[in-house]
């Protein structure tokens, strides 16, 4: 094969593909389930938008209430409660606009470009979540080592100072774990698709 | 979706589903990994079916779905053998072991378009399929410029792969 014209004539030439379908082989395709990226990252994304949710069924409420009326916390709560439901609203909207937005017909570029969309929603919203999880995390421990409650049950000997550097330790710690959980999911669902995109983007002659 | 057109989706697409083997049988390197990606091409023409208006051939919205699918939406079965892209190890695709029938040169051609990265795939398989730069720079979404610079560095490509 020496030069690329002789091997457009054996391309023409060739025959029938050995495996061939048939109407009926056809009619049993179109009931399958799609296993493609895009309904996997429907999947992940839902389970993501839910997760950090569903953490709220493990938690004794009656324990949680009582803790926050304690420390003087339900006002703040009940902000950020309705802060954080507003926001996930919004990034449910723009997830649900930009995935009715993928479409297998338009040509690669776009498909690709509206696929990593949709999944940079998903990774902002894991972002504002650790973000949020970080600022009420600190605003808590503000409200809590500052009440005339917790520094009463404090021991004599024990350092303040000590007690919030061992706080922020670990929290730092599983926003960290969250953190580095995400990129790996991210990286797994995503990496043949950023690589082609790049791929398609790139404009380096020979 | 009623049955009528359910069939009539299913006449067009087995008329037509040799291009599909092509795209397949270029981006898999073993029969299951082709059935897989063939199935998986066609839920998406399904899906996509009602949309299809007729504005373009049948058989090229066929060929642009296809590409999506295997650049975008395809996710390697496990039962897909991972090839490395050496070119020396060409001649030992899995593809050979089922089609004993099939030219040696075309087997090779196949396996030279298998090594390329998937945007250079849909390139080599526009060129071998006489596509315009028009139609190929519709298809990937680029200017016909960079459809231009990227055909000439896979042919290059697979020019080297076949003339090593």
């Amino acid at each position: 094969m020496e030069n690329l014209d002789s091997i457009k004539d054996l391309w023409k030439n060739q025959g029938e593909s050995t495996i061939r379908f048939t109407q009926s082989d056809i009619h049993n395709m179109v009931q399958k389930k799609s296993s493609s990226i895009v309904k996997w990252i429907l999947i992940i994304s839902i389970l993501e938008f839910l997760l950090p949710n569903l953490v709220f069924i493990f938690t004794d409420i009656d324990a949680t209430r009582s803790f926050y009326q304690k420390y003087e916390l339900t006002t703040v709560m009940q902000f950020y409660g309705i802060i954080h439901i507003i926001i996930i609203i919004g990034f449910i909207y723009i997830f649900y606009k930009n995935y009715k937005n993928i479409s297998v017909a338009s040509n690669v570029k776009i498909l690709l470009s509206d696929i990593l969309k949709t999944r940079r929603t998903v990774k902002n919203y894991i972002y504002y979540n650790l973000t949020i999880m970080g600022i009420i995390g600190l605003h808590m421990f503000y409200m809590v080592y500052n009440s005339p409650q917790f520094i009463d049950e404090l021991p004599n000997n024990s350092n303040l100072v000590m007690v919030w550097g061992i706080s922020i330790i670990l929290l730092v710690l599983v926003l960290l774990i969250f953190w580095l959980f995400y990129r790996v999911l991210y990286g797994f669902l995503l990496k043949k698709l950023k690589k082609n995109y790049a791929e398609l983007l790139s404009q380096d002659s020979l | 979706m009623t049955k009528e057109l359910e069939q009539k989706f299913a006449k067009e697409l087995e008329d037509n589903q040799s291009i599909i083997h092509k795209v397949c049988r270029s981006y898999t390197n073993n029969e299951a990994a082709h059935k897989d990606l063939f199935q998986e091409i066609t839920i998406q023409l399904w899906k996509a079916y009602p949309k299809f208006r007729g504005e373009s051939k049948f058989s090229t919205w066929m060929y642009r779905v296809s590409f999506n699918t295997a650049i975008s939406l395809y996710r390697k079965s496990k039962r897909r053998v991972e090839t490395t892209q050496i070119y020396d190890n060409l001649k030992e695709l899995e593809y050979q072991d089922y089609d004993e029938s099939s030219d040696k040169q075309l087997k090779l051609l196949y396996n030279a378009i298998y090594s390329l990265n998937d945007i250079e795939k849909a390139l080599a398989l526009m060129y071998l399929e006489d596509k315009s730069y028009k139609e190929i720079s519709q298809t990937l979404g680029i200017s016909e410029v960079n459809a231009r610079v990227k055909m000439n560095r896979t042919k290059t490509k697979l020019k080297n792969i076949l003339n090593p």
